[in-house]
């Protein structure tokens, strides 16, 4: 429990209305994207500038208060569920574009910003930010860069740690450090802003952000491959790449999730294919021509048995629309969803998808595969139900051995979701100790009372 | 779960979102409080924590639950379809159910608007009062400050006259011939009360084209205000009077955006058996919004309708009212409509679908947050440099007049019939 006292003075700080605590308020900071973590805070606050972030840190930090930073709360790694109580601070206030500078494309921004509502300022300046979490509709900057979130777009452009320049950190104990600058390149010691990328809110909080645009590409075009073998459809994935194609997206769906997705919207997906995948070239109109010739050769020669090119934006908006809803398909129809995020070298992905399919046969497991195929980060997603014993437990035997299966291939645990709470054993299992304690180290030094969000990662 | 009537008819619904938040982006709520008990996804937690017997129906969840607007924006873009207008509006209902509606409401709904007499017996007395506000301009009168529970804001006039003592019961076609369709007519509470005019206009305009229009004295309010809150009883009641009188027609045609959605959706929320079932949904499928009469049912030639002759040169712009785009899926009616009048210019608003922040009694209690979210409307109608905003909805209309004038914008706000001849 907080004392009496530190609330009193972070309403000081941040103001009353932006201090809740009565249970209504709790239970609502209490969860995230994730089905079964659950845990309620004892206050929430709502900073809106790094000085107040600094003062709230600085009595929690004495008070050795846990503190979990939260932006949209759209993760799903149990990332931003308070597991030990405490503070949730809430940055869906502090959500400035600070500046737009289309002269040296980048931009400055506060962590609460929504990233559509970022790529929709950006879009008014001919610029976007390329890392593409599918979340976009919520997900928060902070967020983005502390989990080093990344989506379909990858193929091409790569992850969030791939667009920040620099970071402002404010640490355990209140101090403000600046990480990183505004340029392009930056050799000045080590490298400590990409330590706070990716470290779930257990370093610091990420104050504000300057972060690395792109001009918007002239030209989009959309292709759909259908496969009557999800491992030919793996296939394509790298012949394609191999012959010098870099799409911007290449997403995958099996059979299962077309036919819920067919269910909940029809779209003209492709019932009876064993898989789809959805490619999409962007950049300059002729080149992209070009490219989707390419793709549509490519993919007939190994094995597509049906190959459509989107006539128009519209036909390409629900074939991207449709991905989209994939996630919404799985979790619709299971009372727990084991969702993973596993990812392994491109050309190691049949492999995997045929031991997804293995496992599920041999524990009798409704095992559904989507995701973006283009890096190899595969979201196989076991239907279960955490209430039914015999059932959860045969789904936790089968998500070890894809699990284990992932890691023998040369792939990690985790592509793009982050540890958290939910993945948690698996990391204790595959990271070295030797790694793990290096972590635990820099924890200590950057946040020796462990308040920043305790109790994730390892 | 046995004491929980009401909640646990939309328990399925409840347990559709997986709380991936995307509801926040559409949330007229949510963008401006910014908190999780603003948005779909915290409400509907929030009603799994009752359903689950770990939370109590407070105060301050009434407040949650109160604070929605039932624009479907989240309903719509959400992609697992979770029908949190449902959730919302069961769990008002069982709040009702298990607190009462409170003193306002109570007489507001049962004593006032469930007794069509006496509303109107009340809301005349209120119109003899209304000299005592300031006027603004025309027939709008603003509340001045000392009306603290609604702050300042323009309203209408009520009108001297109301439609129901204006109308005819049995309106002929005007050009003498056997009528080439038979529909009733529901005025809808704003139509009676504040704009008998474009009553009357509809009135003509339908019986211009060959339709004979009845008038029935004995319909009631549509219940909107009134069932959303949670009132089902009184809803019932409602539901059952206007599906009376409407019994022999088999179009029961309203010009109101709201009024049309509320009498459709009887059957989605009031229903209690298989027999009242069948008969909302039967009632249902006669009710058509003037939109969708004028275009799909009576199929007019578009480019015959003449616009009125004040309106030459000028451009409009549509906003489509949360009851008609998201309730019913009009929007390509009214469009077809206005860019079919010649000598008008149609542009279109950027954000033509957002709810304009009315939400009926929404406005009364947030009306902070109904200005916020009108002033982004506000800058969609300046982006269109329009000269006239043109919408189906009474309850729209009020608010967008309420807001064009605070914030000293030109244009005025019409029902789309008005502008024809």
């Amino acid at each position: 429990m907080i004392k009496e006292s530190s609330i009193e003075q972070f309403k000081q700080i941040v103001g009353k209305d932006n201090v809740l605590t009565s249970k209504e308020s709790l239970k609502s900071y209490s969860y995230d994207g994730t089905t079964s973590w659950i845990h309620e805070p004892d206050v929430v606050l709502f900073p809106t500038s790094t000085q107040e972030i600094s003062a709230i840190m600085k009595i929690a930090n004495a008070e050795k208060i846990p503190v979990t930073p939260r932006g949209g709360g759209t993760n799903v790694s149990g990332g931003s569920v308070p597991i030990e109580g405490g503070i949730v601070m809430c940055f869906t206030k502090m959500n400035k574009i600070i500046k737009i500078d289309k002269e040296n494309l980048t931009a400055t921004v506060e962590p609460g910003v929504v990233l559509m509502d970022l790529n929709m300022a950006l879009a008014r300046e001919g610029l976007f930010f390329p890392p593409d979490p599918q979340s976009f509709l919520g997900a928060t900057m902070g967020g983005i860069i502390a989990e080093n979130a990344g989506g379909p777009a990858c193929v091409k452009y790569g992850v969030t740690k791939q667009y920040i320049l620099g970071l402002e950190v404010v640490l355990a104990n209140g101090d403000v450090v600046n990480l990183g600058g505004r340029t392009l390149k930056n050799v000045v010691g080590y490298d400590l802003m990409h330590i706070f990328i990716s470290s779930e809110g257990t370093l610091g909080i990420i104050s504000r952000a300057e972060l690395k645009l792109n001009p918007l590409p002239k030209a989009k075009k959309t292709i759909m491959a259908v496969y009557a073998d999800v491992a030919v459809a793996g296939e394509s994935v790298y012949r394609v790449l191999e012959n010098g194609v870099i799409p911007d997206k290449i997403e995958f769906l099996d059979n299962w999730v077309i036919n819920r997705i067919e269910e909940m919207m029809p779209m003209g997906l492709p019932k009876d294919a064993d898989a789809v995948l959805l490619f999409e070239c962007d950049g300059i109109p002729e080149s992209v021509e070009k490219e989707v010739e390419q793709i549509v050769e490519i993919t007939k020669k190994h094995g597509a048995i049906d190959v459509r090119v989107a006539k128009d934006q519209a036909e390409a908006d629900r074939y991207w629309l449709a991905r989209r809803a994939g996630f919404a398909a799985v979790f619709g129809k299971a009372a727990t969803v084991l969702a993973e995020d596993v990812t392994v070298p491109r050309n190691k992905m049949p492999d995997l998808i045929r031991k997804c399919k293995e496992v599920a046969k041999k524990y009798n497991l409704e095992i559904t595969v989507l995701g973006h195929a283009g890096d190899g980060n595969l979201h196989p997603s076991i239907l279960t139900d955490i209430n039914n014993k015999e059932a959860y437990d045969r789904a936790l035997k089968g998500l070890d051995e894809i699990i284990e299966a992932t890691v023998e291939l040369g792939g990690v645990l985790s592509g793009e979701h982050g540890i958290g709470l939910e993945k948690q054993k698996f990391f204790r299992r595959v990271i070295d100790p030797n790694v793990t304690n290096l972590m635990k180290g820099i924890k200590q030094l950057v946040d020796p009372n462990n308040i920043m969000n305790p109790g994730k990662i390892w | 779960m046995d004491n929980l009537k009401e909640l646990s008819k939309i328990q399925q619904y409840a347990a559709q979102c997986m709380k991936c938040g995307f509801c926040s982006f559409f949330c007229p709520v949510y963008q401006e409080e910014r908190t999780e008990t603003s948005v779909a996804r915290g409400k509907n937690y929030l009603v799994r924590e009752i359903l689950a017997g770990r939370q109590e129906f407070t105060k301050e969840m009434a407040d949650i639950i109160g604070k929605c607007l039932l624009c479907k924006r989240c309903v719509v873009n959400c992609p697992s379809k979770t029908q949190i207008d449902r959730v919302v509006v069961g769990a008002r209902a069982e709040m009702v159910n298990k607190k009462g509606l409170g003193f306002i409401k109570d007489f507001a709904f049962r004593k006032v608007m469930a007794d069509r007499k006496k509303f109107g017996r009340y809301v005349k007395l209120a119109q003899k009062f209304q000299w005592m506000l300031p006027k603004t301009e025309g027939k709008i009168r603003h509340l001045p400050d000392f009306i603290k529970g609604l702050g300042k804001r323009n309203i209408p006039e009520i009108a001297d006259r109301f439609l129901r003592d204006m109308v005819k019961e049995v309106n002929k076609p005007q050009d003498g011939k056997a009528p080439v369709m038979k529909i009733g007519f529901f005025s809808g509470c704003a139509m009676d009360f504040v704009a008998p005019e474009t009553g009357l206009k509809i009135i003509d305009f339908l019986t211009k084209k060959g339709v004979e229009v009845v008038y029935p004295q004995d319909q009631n309010c549509c219940g909107a205000a009134i069932y959303f809150s949670g009132d089902f009883e009184t809803g019932r009641k409602l539901a059952e009077e206007n599906i009376k009188a409407f019994e022999k027609f088999d179009y029961v045609v309203t010009g109101c955006g709201t009024c049309s959605s509320t009498l459709k959706d009887y059957a989605k929320y009031l229903s209690e058996n298989e027999d009242q079932q069948k008969r909302y949904d039967a009632f249902a499928k006669k009710v058509k919004d003037l939109t969708e009469f004028v275009v799909d049912v009576m199929k007019i030639n578009l480019e015959e309708l003449k616009l009125k002759k004040e309106f030459e040169g000028k451009t409009a712009t549509w906003h489509d009212p949360c009851h008609l785009v998201r309730y019913q899926n009009i929007k390509d009616q009214p469009r077809a409509i206005l860019k079919a009048l010649k000598g008008l210019k149609f542009a279109e608003m950027p954000n033509a679908d957002m709810c304009c922040g009315m939400g009926g009694s929404f406005s009364v209690y947030h009306y902070d947050l109904t200005k916020k979210i009108a002033d982004k409307k506000m800058a969609g109608i300046k982006a269109t440099n329009a000269d006239i905003v043109v919408t189906a909805c009474p309850g729209c209309i009020i608010n967008l007049q309420d807001n064009v004038i605070r914030s000293k914008m030109p244009q005025k706000v019409y029902h789309f019939l008005e502008l024809v001849e």
